[in-house]
């Protein structure tokens, strides 16, 4: 059997997960190729006209795989990852929305992974759609169990100092290249799908390192750390990524070495119409909030990318003749 | 011979040169529509330079803008910088204590925050025009009012009607509607100005502390309508400098003047620009599926840059063997 994946959305967190899994069932797994102009117009053409553009773009991926004769698309129905956690709504009816707008698309295997209770949820679903398929339950939730473990080999890529597309790559044994140090540290935030895709962020991570900025991200972060910041909200974020977002977003802000947080949020976002102004308000580093959309010009955000740099360079020159506080209470006093 | 730091800010709407001196005053700043032919429009204000400075010998350039890549590769830039550095430092060469800079230009406005003339934050408008130089134009041009003469209008009006300025398109068809119940022209104008004040406030000040001295520059700010409606919005003194249309253009002279220091400028000299035919040219590359739409400028045949490439490899070929240019243009085909 050959299932392929399209390289869209979560695949930036659970590829390796994903692969590990079907592997295990002996299945063949493809991957559509890194996003480009074709794919995301024939996205843009399909999909619903009210989608972001990283949802666009996966349709694009999954015509990729329709066209290459795959027996089956793995596109799981993601309602929640985590305990008293959600991923985004448009999410879970992905499959749906598929089947209805590719005419002939092969047959999708559309698990439901909803872990916001418990996992049971999780392991009935595996044993139905083991059913479905004829094999055995025990086999199929073994394979999934052994799976997880390729996210935690995953997450200690990036722990590195990765972002998860370098650590996707290095996990499938491909060299990265080793991001030079820069006299700047950036943290960059935003939903994995929009910073990893170069196409849909028009290539962030690199033309920052171009640069000369540094750039982190919440997968090199610990984790608990990341939970721990984000517990200072008055109100729980229930949104896996918001909250991870957050939690990043004030943990880097106390951290002495990033000179500046940027967020990349996609055009009607609604999670992060309202994640980005929490953050904005909260900390006291420079902050830039980047939209993006599929018509989104490069000169636009070059030219926003290159300012914000900027600002950082003058800005510690100063601090540097001043020998002061950098975040003294006449800056942000919101 | 004059010493002279030439700043070129190639914008959507104008194109502005100036000459400071090597004590960085402004010795002649020239303002030019671009109108859709940037190349053109500099090495017409070039040549207008010249003119009023008959001999000078330039240490440095720079350019900003959004057209800032073509023009530095036919003048031969020593500083490329964006918009916002170039204005923000304008801005502090001649108010070094603002601490706001309001820039309205013909298709983007920013909003500078400085402390201690540095930049500490800024914003940008994001998709949308509305309130800009280049609707202000369009919304004269159909009222049939010399655009100089569009904030006049506005300050003659005795009570400003509420037009809806959140969107270009709404903006229009509220004028239209209250010019057709009958309202005064001036009192319209106004209302404009006031709705486009409003709405960059909203826009692009949120969150942000606007402190004074506020400097207002870009074209837009020759217009006194406007100027007025943020004055009473804000309560608060809003600077116009003299040269409020050229500040990028100083801004960018200024830059370059900063990063010279004893190295010579890779100014082309005056020869290159103004007796040479350049052209812009355009293709797809069809090397990957990225499909590329990559520019590149000519003069006389001779390619000066390539723009748009993401890989790089057109704008490498530059400097590579003629084996690999030739290959290049046979995957454009």
């Amino acid at each position: 059997m050959r299932v392929g994946i399209p390289r869209g959305l979560f695949f930036y967190h659970f590829y390796p997960q994903w692969k590990t899994f079907f592997n295990r069932l002996d299945w063949e797994v493809t991957t559509s190729p890194p996003t480009n102009k074709k794919m995301a117009g024939g996205g843009i053409l399909t999909a619903v006209s009210e989608a972001c553009f990283p949802v666009k773009v996966l349709y694009g991926h999954v015509l990729e795989l329709a066209g290459r004769g795959v027996d089956y698309i793995f596109m799981p129905r993601l309602v929640s990852i985590e305990q008293r956690s959600y991923i985004c709504p448009k999410f879970m009816g992905i499959p749906d929305m598929l089947r209805a707008q590719i005419p002939g698309i092969p047959p999708l295997i559309d698990l439901c992974i909803d872990v916001s209770r418990n996992e049971g949820n999780l392991y009935r679903e595996l044993d139905r759609w083991a059913k479905k398929m004829g094999l055995r339950p025990g086999r199929v939730r073994k394979a999934w169990n052994d799976s997880t473990r390729a996210t935690c080999e995953l997450e200690a890529i990036c722990r590195r100092g990765y972002t998860l597309g370098e650590g996707i790559a290095i996990w499938e044994g491909k060299t990265a290249v080793e991001p030079g140090p820069g006299d700047l540290t950036v943290g960059v935030l935003g939903h994995c799908y929009a910073l990893n895709d170069p196409l849909i962020s028009l290539g962030l991570f690199e033309r920052l390192r171009e640069m000369g900025a540094a750039v982190v991200t919440s997968e090199m972060l610990d984790p608990q750390k990341i939970e721990a910041a984000a517990a200072r909200l008055p109100k729980r974020v229930f949104w896996t990524v918001g909250r991870k977002m957050v939690g990043t977003a004030l943990m880097l802000d106390e951290d002495p070495e990033v000179d500046g947080l940027i967020y990349l949020t996609c055009f009607g976002c609604g999670p992060d119409s309202m994640i980005a102004r929490i953050i904005e308000h909260r900390v006291n580093k420079p902050f830039m909030l980047l939209t993006v959309d599929e018509h989104s010009g490069e000169a636009g955000v070059v030219t926003r990318l290159e300012a914000f740099c900027d600002m950082l360079r003058r800005k510690r020159r100063l601090e540097l003749a001043h020998n002061l506080s950098p975040y003294g209470e006449f800056l942000y006093s919101h | 011979m004059q010493k002279i730091y030439l700043g070129v800010d190639v914008g959507s709407v104008s194109t502005n040169l100036v000459a400071l001196d090597t004590r960085l005053q402004v010795l002649e700043t020239v303002y030019l529509r671009t109108m859709g032919h940037p190349v053109k429009a500099t090495q017409e204000g070039f040549r207008e330079l010249q003119s009023r400075l008959p001999q000078f010998e330039v240490l440095g350039v720079g350019a900003t803008g959004s057209g800032r890549n073509l023009v530095a590769a036919m003048l031969g830039a020593d500083e490329v910088k964006n918009e916002i550095t170039a204005h923000a430092v304008g801005a502090a060469h001649f108010h070094p204590e603002v601490r706001t800079v309001f820039e309205i230009g013909g298709q983007d406005s920013k909003l500078i925050l400085l402390r201690d003339g540095v930049v500490i934050d800024f914003a940008m408008n994001t998709v949308c025009a509305a309130g800009t130089g280049s609707f202000l134009d369009q919304q004269a041009l159909r009222l049939g009012i010399p655009i100089e003469e569009f904030g006049h209008w506005a300050i003659r009006a005795r009570q400003p009607v509420r037009i809806a300025g959140r969107c270009g398109v709404f903006a229009e068809s509220d004028m239209i509607h209250k010019q057709q119940m009958g309202y005064p022209t001036e009192e319209i104008i106004a209302g404009l100005c006031e709705a486009l004040a409003r709405n960059y406030l909203n826009n692009l000040g949120k969150g942000k502390e606007i402190l004074p001295p506020v400097v207002f520059q870009g074209g837009v700010a020759a217009n006194l309508g406007l100027r007025r409606a943020f004055e009473k919005m804000l309560n608060m003194e809003i600077m116009v400098p003299e040269h409020y249309n050229v500040m990028g253009a100083i801004g960018a002279a200024l830059l370059a003047a900063e990063s010279m220091k004893d190295r010579p400028s890779s100014f082309r000299g005056a020869d290159f620009i103004l007796d040479g035919e350049f052209e812009t040219r355009s293709l797809e590359c069809n090397g990957c599926p990225n499909q590329c739409e990559v520019v590149s400028i000519h003069r006389q045949g001779q390619v000066l840059a390539y723009f748009g490439d993401r890989c790089r490899r057109w704008d490498a070929s530059l400097k590579s063997s003629k084996v690999v240019s030739r290959e290049l243009k046979k995957a454009a085909r």
